[in-house]
């Protein structure tokens, strides 16, 4: 130690040290999972984080084992009913087979290029098998579901786990969706015109119910009034039959000279009398005894 | 150090550190840092006792070294982040806002997310800074928030998602998915248009928002929670619930025929409010006319009937006398003002055809004063 050489040596020699510690070592972070290569043969897959050994001349590969996107571009899909459907749908994945994915896609780019033509084509071939509103409305869960299985199946090959396909969108084509517009805003219009039908059909019904209410309420009006009056008229009767029953002579007579007297208006009668009438006894005869008394008339 | 703050003190200027202090004992004064240096590499070379002064000073400054380095160690979590620990890249542990510790790195290193924070994202619209108003404006997304529903009609939604970390969750948020940003928005997009397909467009558009908002968010929950994403959706809001663009004036019409249908039955209820009551008081003077009619004809009978009886029993006391009385005293008041021809036709009443200008007669109106007043018999 206390020559110069050795002091170079053991600095060199602990630098070495260093240097093969170093190259022994690796870290795998919680988001990945590593792949030991031998001069490029695979030894050891690390899914475990944290600090791990290896020889010194083996190299790693990180891989990502976090669930990752799959973002697929809008497709057009036929259902079976032959209606357009503009599909948007999106995958959710994981590598769950660090080597074979390695080996058989090398990077998450190639694997997405891969899985977007799968999914597509499970798409097409899932969707293409029901009808449109089966897509949009009855069992879209179960198709995505169905999806997920295909290309679950499909991408083992990968070492990939599908965890989710999703259908975002699925919508009909711009030029669909005009028709639709032009059949919701029909549909609008005729419930429009509905309603002011039943609008003007309910005035109509109340106006008429009202009309009719005030025919009834003047119709029993006149009609208990026609009674009123009848009972008045009836105790007339009476009361003048009471009246008038005592003696019938006197009656005629008296109701004659009442009637003569309304009757024979001042102004608009003339009489044309002849003096041996009744009235002119006493005319030039003051004994007045005719043979013919007859009252005189006009 | 309180030498330092010394300067040009009997042992000179400070800047050399705890290093000047090594070779001090050997001289009154202290040399100057070449000079130091070079006798430091000679007894080095000489392996003199200096170079043992020298291995101390190395030997602090090692220290110091490690000292700062177990020093950096310490970290600050702010009030809405939380801290997540990481040794060599394993998640060891996750600690509270406030001062912290880790082992410095590169054994340990922290990750600082903001995991108390609620955060939102909105679908179907897109907030954008606007200098023109002073502020942001909302701008329409409209291929994000046009949806089929069940009945094949199109709705425009748009609709706001505040998610955060949840309590636990903040490593299977930092280490799980790989865009939880995106996977929230992606997943809110698809549940909302999975239930908007399920339903028809009349619930959407009136009663159904709030079990909207409430579907929407378990399926988003649940989805997140089949990622192991750590990803609280807290709530689901619906902004805006309309037709769209193309269809809402007909859809607004209807609105209007609905007001129509009020509106006219209401006019026709006015109508009928005037009407019947108008009805009911004609039909109550009519009653009120013939309860007089009725009382006028009893009045006037039994005035009338009385009268006669009066006269009657008068009558009854001298007959002949007041029958004659009478008839005389009415042939006096109907013949009193009238105009008379008194014609006599002979006993026999015939020879001479009389010539009666009646037209003649009719046509003179001579004024007459004599007013007999009716029904003066007494």
């Amino acid at each position: 130690m206390r020559s110069p050489v050795t002091g170079i040596v053991a600095l060199l020699a602990a630098l070495l040290v260093v240097i093969v510690g170093y190259m022994s070592l690796f870290t795998v972070q919680q988001t990945e999972q590593t792949i030991v290569l031998q001069f490029g043969a695979p030894v050891d897959v690390v899914t475990d984080p944290g600090l791990h050994f290896k020889a010194p001349w083996n190299s790693v590969i990180n891989i990502d084992k976090r669930i990752l996107d799959l973002e697929n571009p809008s497709q057009e899909v036929i259902a079976s009913d032959q209606k357009r459907l503009v599909v948007d749908a999106f995958a959710r994945y994981r590598i769950k087979d660090a080597l074979r994915f390695y080996q058989s896609v090398g990077s998450i780019q190639a694997a997405n290029l891969q899985l977007t033509s799968l999914l597509n084509a499970a798409l097409r071939r899932v969707l293409g098998e029901v009808n449109f509103i089966t897509v949009v409305r009855d069992e879209r869960e179960k198709l995505m579901g169905r999806i997920r299985e295909q290309l679950d199946r499909e991408a083992g090959g990968y070492g990939i786990e599908v965890v989710d396909v999703r259908i975002r969108r699925a919508d009909l084509p711009e030029q669909n969706s005009q028709a639709v517009y032009d059949r919701m805003k029909s549909e609008r219009q005729r419930e429009a015109a509905e309603f002011r039908a039943q609008g003007g059909q309910k005035a109509q019904e109340i106006r008429s119910k009202a009309d009719r209410d005030v025919t009834v309420i003047i119709a029993e009006a006149n009609s208990q009034a026609e009674q009123t009056r009848g009972i008045g008229d009836a105790e007339r009767n009476r009361l003048f039959a009471e009246a008038y029953g005592k003696d019938a002579d006197f009656f005629a007579f008296y109701r004659s000279m009442t009637a003569y007297e309304s009757g024979l208006k001042p102004n608009d009668t003339r009489f044309l009398l002849r003096p041996d009438s009744d009235f002119f006894r006493y005319f030039g005869n003051p004994s007045g005894k005719t043979a013919a008394e007859t009252p005189a008339k006009p | 150090m309180p030498w330092k703050n010394q300067g040009g003190g009997p042992w000179g200027s400070g800047p050399k550190g705890p290093w000047g202090t090594g070779p001090q004992p050997v001289g009154p004064r202290p040399p100057d840092l070449e000079d130091l240096l070079r006798r430091g590499q000679d007894r080095l070379q000489q392996i003199m006792p200096g170079g043992y002064f020298s291995g101390i000073g190395i030997t602090l400054i090692l220290l110091i070294v490690v000292a700062l380095w177990l020093l950096s160690g310490f970290f600050r979590v702010q009030s809405e982040e939380q801290g997540v620990v990481l040794r060599f890249g394993k998640h060891v542990r996750t600690v509270d806002p406030g001062l912290n510790y880790h082992l410095p790195y590169p054994i340990e290193t922290v990750l600082l997310p903001k995991a108390l924070r609620v955060s939102t994202i909105s679908i179907g619209m897109t907030l954008i800074d606007d200098p023109a108003r002073r502020g942001r404006s909302i701008r329409d997304v409209p291929e994000e928030s046009l949806m089929l529903t069940g009945d094949e009609n199109i709705v425009d939604v748009d609709f706001t998602v505040l998610w955060r970390i949840k309590p636990n969750g903040v490593g299977n948020f930092l280490f799980n998915i790989q865009n939880p940003e995106g996977t929230v928005k992606a997943v809110a997009e698809s549940a909302m248009r999975e239930v908007i397909g399920r339903s028809d467009i009349q619930p959407i558009l009136t009663g159904a928002r709030t079990q909207t908002e409430t579907t929407v968010q378990d399926l988003m929950q649940k989805t997140l929670d089949g990622y192991g994403a750590g990803i609280q959706i807290t709530q689901v809001q619906m902004q805006k619930v309309d037709p769209p663009a193309q269809v809402i004036d007909a859809f607004r019409d209807v609105q209007a025929a609905r007001a129509n249908l009020e509106q006219l039955s209401n006019e026709a209820q006015t109508y009928a409010n005037k009407v019947v009551p108008e009805a009911r008081g004609r039909a109550a003077k009519i009653q009120q006319d013939a309860e007089g009619y009725k009382e006028q004809a009893v009045a006037e009978a039994k005035g009338q009937s009385a009268r006669f009886l009066k006269v009657y029993e008068e009558y009854k006391k001298a007959p002949d006398v007041t029958r004659e009385r009478i008839y005389l005293e009415t042939m006096e008041r109907v013949l009193g003002g009238s105009d008379k021809l008194i014609y006599d036709g002979g006993p026999s009443g015939q020879g001479v055809v009389p010539y009666l200008p009646l037209s003649e007669l009719s046509t003179k109106k001579p004024p007459t004063t004599g007013q007999l007043p009716s029904g003066g018999t007494r």
